[in-house]
């Protein structure tokens, strides 16, 4: 059983711990800093201070970044609400009836309603993770490579296909991301690959380097392109929400948490995506649909609990098989290798202690947010007017020093600043972001578990077919190819990616 | 390039010929043959894949005849700021060995921020020294990581 009270109570006893409470805490204020800003998102915020965290025990490590995760989620509707400005992609839904509301004097109300929503939907999503995560853990006790290569790879053809219009673009940016990640000495044989005999790309290039780049610096350089420097804030009073509020929106934030949940579990939805459909369907089902977009409460309790329930819904194939959904958990799934730990349901058997108490302190997290968020909010809105030239530097500073300190190598921060320039033309031109990130994280596990297979079949790749869940997961892979291009044929758009980077 | 049809078709032919350079690379990686699994197999799979949809985009890029988007490239100005703060980061990185972290950090900032927001100095001087302290406090001192704490300060 990968399952029990006791396990889950002991999680707590950790997760309570001073230590623990503390870097949660951290975790959480860094986590809505991050979401309220808008030059900055979760993978990159996570990936700045993955490398400063090797001080920490991995614990407190991992439950400071999944907490920058979840409390990015909470942030970010503040500058929609405010400002109009989303924080993060996954809330632009919420601008449209929160800023509404704020022109109408109710920013007060639609805050706390935000992160009343957030708060419900995310410990919902918790509960979901509690009792899915073991259970699919369980399942994943039968896997071998192979079942694990054809898992990975399609992870990478669904978040691929779901990257809007840009198939070949998705395949492209797959692909560096995996060359990029071939340069250096093989992992099983030591010979050097790519490397043109220098020194330096003989160590390989780092996948923190390239996520700093492709995030942080790229969108530094982005925004440094428009000169922005004031930004008008609406008056924020009276920030919890009257009773008929809540009532009005319990309908919407607990379909939002399904919706949420259940498409989070699945490579490639983003908090993003879900928000979008969970807005959608909160206007259909509502009896006055055309209030949705004058300043409708449940147009913004609707995406605020998805976008939080999705985060939480992405930690299931994370512990239980080791697959990140999004960019932020491919980040945070790095952070785990760093410290040695390999998720999948080894991690239940070998790590209870970890991985429940992590689990606990997400409840507590949650918990955190929601206090961090209702009084605090007019603290938040006031620092998300912080003008950007301040700010970008900063976040550069930040950036380059999170870089240098993995291996205190130059040659890193060089990796990180070329990849910044490649993000900031792949922001451009279109192309999609998430399978280049994926790629890197995964190639490594990537490569062992299809050379493990070929061990195995002695060379034959009808391992990947033969074995009946590996037959599923290729075909799966197989479908959602021939879905993006068919998508791609019947469009008659050029390629251009719809994403975001949570 | 100021089409996504035009950007497209020189993207994919770069691609295509970065795909070629894959190739020849993998081409020179010597060893482990006798494995199941050479270690030049997979940059030869990359490389092919990179070569064919880099020859695909060009392609259906250049069949295209619909409406065609203008990317939103930065006007003279926006170019000017980007490479600036692209070169300055540069100086930045190869100041920090000889002058340290805390030195360095205050003279990027201090002038990261004035140049984008054109404040009065003493105010891009205070957010400067702010950064550098904080990054000597922080990172040298109480983390105790191996930056290079400059010729002014001792670890």
């Amino acid at each position: 059983m990968l399952f029990s009270w006791d396990y889950l109570l002991n999680g707590f006893v950790t997760a309570f711990s001073l230590q623990n409470l503390l870097w949660a805490f951290i975790g959480c204020m860094i986590g809505t800093l991050i979401g309220v800003l808008p030059g900055i998102g979760p993978s990159s915020g996570i990936a700045i201070l993955l490398p400063l965290t090797a001080v920490l025990p991995p614990t407190s490590a991992i439950i400071m970044m999944a907490a920058i995760y979840y409390g990015a989620m909470y942030g970010g509707s503040t500058t929609a609400i405010v400002v109009n400005i989303p924080g993060e992609a996954s809330s632009v839904p919420t601008c449209l009836d929160g800023y509404a509301m704020a022109k109408q004097g109710r920013a007060g109300p639609a805050l706390g309603i935000s992160a009343i929503s957030s708060f419900v939907a995310g410990t919902l999503g918790i509960v979901g993770l509690t009792f899915f995560a073991p259970a699919l853990a369980n399942f994943a006790l039968a896997f071998g490579p192979p079942e694990y290569f054809s898992l990975m790879f399609m992870g990478l053809t669904l978040v691929i296909s779901l990257s809007g219009r840009a198939l070949l673009k998705g395949i492209i940016s797959m692909a560096i991301g995996l060359l990029a990640s071939l340069i250096g000495q093989n992992p099983l044989t030591g010979a050097a690959r790519l490397t043109f005999g220098s020194i330096e790309l003989m160590a390989g290039i780092n996948f923190v380097s390239v996520i700093i780049g492709l995030f942080a610096i790229a969108e530094v350089m982005v925004d440094v392109e428009e000169e922005v420097k004031a930004i008008n804030m609406t008056e924020v009073r009276d920030v919890f929400p009257t009773w008929a509020d809540i009532r009005q929106c319990i309908g919407a934030m607990l379909r939002s948490t399904g919706i949420g949940f259940f498409m989070g579990l699945l490579p490639g939805c983003a908090p993003s995506v879900t928000t979008f459909v969970a807005y959608d369907v909160e206007k259909r089902v509502s009896k006055h649909p055309e209030r949705f977009g004058h300043g409708a409460i449940e147009g913004v309790a609707a995406p605020e609990g998805a976008n939080n329930a999705t985060s939480s819904a992405g930690f299931v194939p994370l512990f239980s098989f080791g697959l990140p959904t999004a960019p932020s958990m491919a980040v945070l799934l790095g952070g785990l290798l760093m410290y040695g730990l390999q998720p999948g349901p080894m991690l239940f058997k070998q790590n209870p202690n970890f991985v429940w108490a992590v689990i606990a302190s997400m409840y507590i997290g949650n918990v955190m947010c929601l206090v961090l968020n209702l009084p605090l909010v007019g603290m938040w809105a006031r620092i998300a007017v912080i003008p950007f030239p301040v700010l970008g530097p900063i976040i550069v500073i930040c950036s380059l020093i999170g870089t240098y300190s993995i291996r205190f190598l130059a040659f890193d921060v060089w990796v990180a600043i070329i990849f910044g320039v490649i993000g900031y033309f792949m922001r451009k031109l279109g192309y999609p972001i998430a399978p280049m990130v994926l790629a890197t994280v995964l190639a490594q596990m990537l490569e062992t578990s299809l050379q493990q297979s070929l061990l195995i079949s002695q060379g034959s790749p009808t391992i990947f077919i033969t074995r009946p869940i590996s037959a599923v997961f290729i075909g799966l892979a197989i479908l959602s190819l021939v879905r993006g291009i068919w998508k791609q044929m019947k469009s008659h758009a050029p390629e251009i990616a719809e994403e975001d980077e949570s | 390039m100021r089409t996504q049809r035009s950007a497209d078709i020189a993207g994919g032919c770069f691609l295509a010929l970065l795909g070629l350079v894959t190739l020849l690379a993998a081409s020179q990686i010597t060893g482990g043959l006798e494995e199941r699994l050479p270690p030049r197999t997979l940059p030869y799979t990359v490389g092919v894949i990179i070569l064919i949809s880099g020859v695909l985009l060009a392609i259906r890029s250049w069949r295209f005849r619909g409406e065609d988007p203008v990317i939103k490239w930065p006007d003279r100005r926006g170019t000017i700021r980007v490479l600036i703060t692209l070169v300055s980061l540069g100086i930045y990185l190869a100041l920090m060995e000889p002058l340290g972290l805390p030195l360095s950090t205050f003279l990027y900032v201090s002038f990261t921020v004035w140049y984008l927001g054109k404040y009065r100095i003493w105010y891009p001087l205070l957010i400067g020294f702010l950064s550098g302290s904080i990054s000597y406090l922080v990172f040298i001192y109480l983390l105790e990581l191996s930056f290079p704490p400059g010729p002014f300060l001792t670890p």
